[in-house]
């Protein structure tokens, strides 16, 4: 795992591309980006480019697949195949498969899904440019897209994550660091009910460093929170006086 | 919070999750929910705050997420026909179209006042239908047409699938001559989809 032959932090104590330990990367969100969706965002995150585009509610088929009470949230995350640098074969990958799980995961307590019973909603994740990170600026995008939609929601859903490299913690990981770093720990927070809904961990960490990289990634959290405000902001309010 | 943040707050840009006030203080109306004793807006939009009737909501600015609701008027498209009922295809709620679809019924005793003998006099597949929904009881979103504009909006030759134009009590083809009928609307052939 700790490859030691590259150093990830210089005596300056900055990293790689030269961001500082709590410093996430040039984040760029733009909502409402795709005119045949019904809601729809796009991220760019560092060297991460992600689309994010909903499609409903509409009705379950197979219809023995929906709920009576509530509707099915359907996710799919995908990379395309120029999105690496191997190209990645198109077919969905046991990864793939599980961060649609994930994400799924972490949007659906976001949303009223008792209000739309017996239908679905289908969430499509488009991974265009990937640079480490992707899941919690795929959360982040998805959640701003649902809210486009106008799905009514309990709150959005900001994530970050932050991990261990070269013994410092830090926030927002990039590809070399993921890779070379010795741990990362994503986190997907609903800001305004302080509620986390996604927390996992690869690599190892003492409960010291844990809870350390738990609070700087809930911290970026709430960082890119302001931004999804304001890409929401930029979307909503100005197209408004234009119209006016 | 004294009063005069309130007032600036009234009108303000707010997104799902953000605080409105709490239930000691306002009503929550639409575009609200609570939570332990806070109430929320759970949409992108501006919130109003009432002071008079002490009432507070969420006026949307995204209009989306339309489901059919018991009195929306629909349109769809005829996918088969029986001797007493038709299944549409719903793909417009109001004004808005729709990018999945859903189901729903056309019985015989829902097309008119009168009484109908056969559902094929009424509509055949492939048709264009504006209708009401009046129930949607058994999972099943249950359709009528017994009001002038509602009905077929647009009508396929069975024949040689040309528009039918409509004449008097029946419906011709302008194409192959064919007399068909149907249970149209007042504006048939000039509505946009």
């Amino acid at each position: 795992m700790s490859q030691k032959s590259e150093k990830l932090i210089d005596k300056k104590g900055l990293r790689l591309d030269g961001r500082k330990p709590n410093e996430l990367r040039p984040i760029k969100i733009e909502v409402g980006v795709l005119s045949n969706a019904d809601g729809s965002a796009y991220i760019e995150q560092g060297k991460n480019k992600i689309l994010a585009a909903i499609y409903g509610p509409k009705e379950v088929h197979p219809k023995h697949l929906a709920l009576p009470d509530r509707m099915i949230l359907r996710c799919r995350y995908h990379m395309a195949p120029f999105s690496v640098q191997e190209r990645k074969s198109p077919a969905p990958s046991r990864r793939e498969i599980e961060l649609s799980k994930v994400i799924r995961e972490a949007l659906e307590p976001a949303i009223f899904l008792e209000y739309y019973p017996r239908t679905a909603i289908d969430v499509f994740v488009e991974v265009l440019q990937a640079d480490g990170g992707t899941r919690c600026a795929s959360i982040t995008a998805a959640s701003l897209a649902l809210a486009d939609a106008g799905i009514p929601m309990k709150d959005l859903v900001a994530a970050c994550a932050a991990g261990k490299v070269d013994d410092t913690i830090v926030l927002d990981l990039m590809d070399t660091e993921d890779k070379i770093g010795a741990a990362d720990v994503p986190v997907a927070l609903m800001p305004n009910l302080d509620a986390i809904t996604l927390l996992q961990m690869d690599g190892t960490l003492s409960l010291e460093e844990f809870e350390q990289a738990v609070n700087l990634a809930l911290e970026g959290c709430r960082k890119i929170y302001a931004m999804q405000k304001e890409a929401l902001k930029a979307r909503y309010v100005n197209v408004k006086e234009v119209e006016e | 919070m004294s009063l005069k943040s309130y007032k600036e707050k009234s009108g303000q840009f707010v997104l799902p999750g953000e605080r409105l006030g709490v239930i000691e203080e306002f009503i929550p109306n639409s575009g609200t929910y609570v939570k332990s004793g806070v109430i929320y807006s759970k949409i992108v939009g501006r919130a109003l705050l009432d002071f008079l009737n002490k009432r507070v909501s969420v006026y949307p600015l995204v209009h989306g997420a339309k489901i059919p609701r018991v009195g929306s008027i629909v349109l769809g498209q005829v996918s088969s026909v029986q001797s007493e009922n038709a299944a549409v295809r719903i793909f417009k709620i109001g004004n808005k179209l729709l990018s999945g679809f859903f189901t729903g019924i056309l019985h015989i005793s829902d097309v008119q006042l009168r009484y109908v003998e056969s559902m094929y006099d009424v509509c055949k597949p492939g048709d264009i239908l504006r209708a009401k929904v009046i129930s949607e009881k058994n999972r099943t979103y249950h359709l009528s047409t017994k009001d002038k504009n509602l009905g077929v909006v647009y009508a396929f030759c069975s024949q040689c699938g040309y528009m039918l134009a409509s004449k008097k009590q029946n419906m011709y083809c302008p194409r192959c001559g064919k007399i068909e009928k149907r249970k149209i609307t007042i504006d048939y052939g000039k509505g946009i989809v």
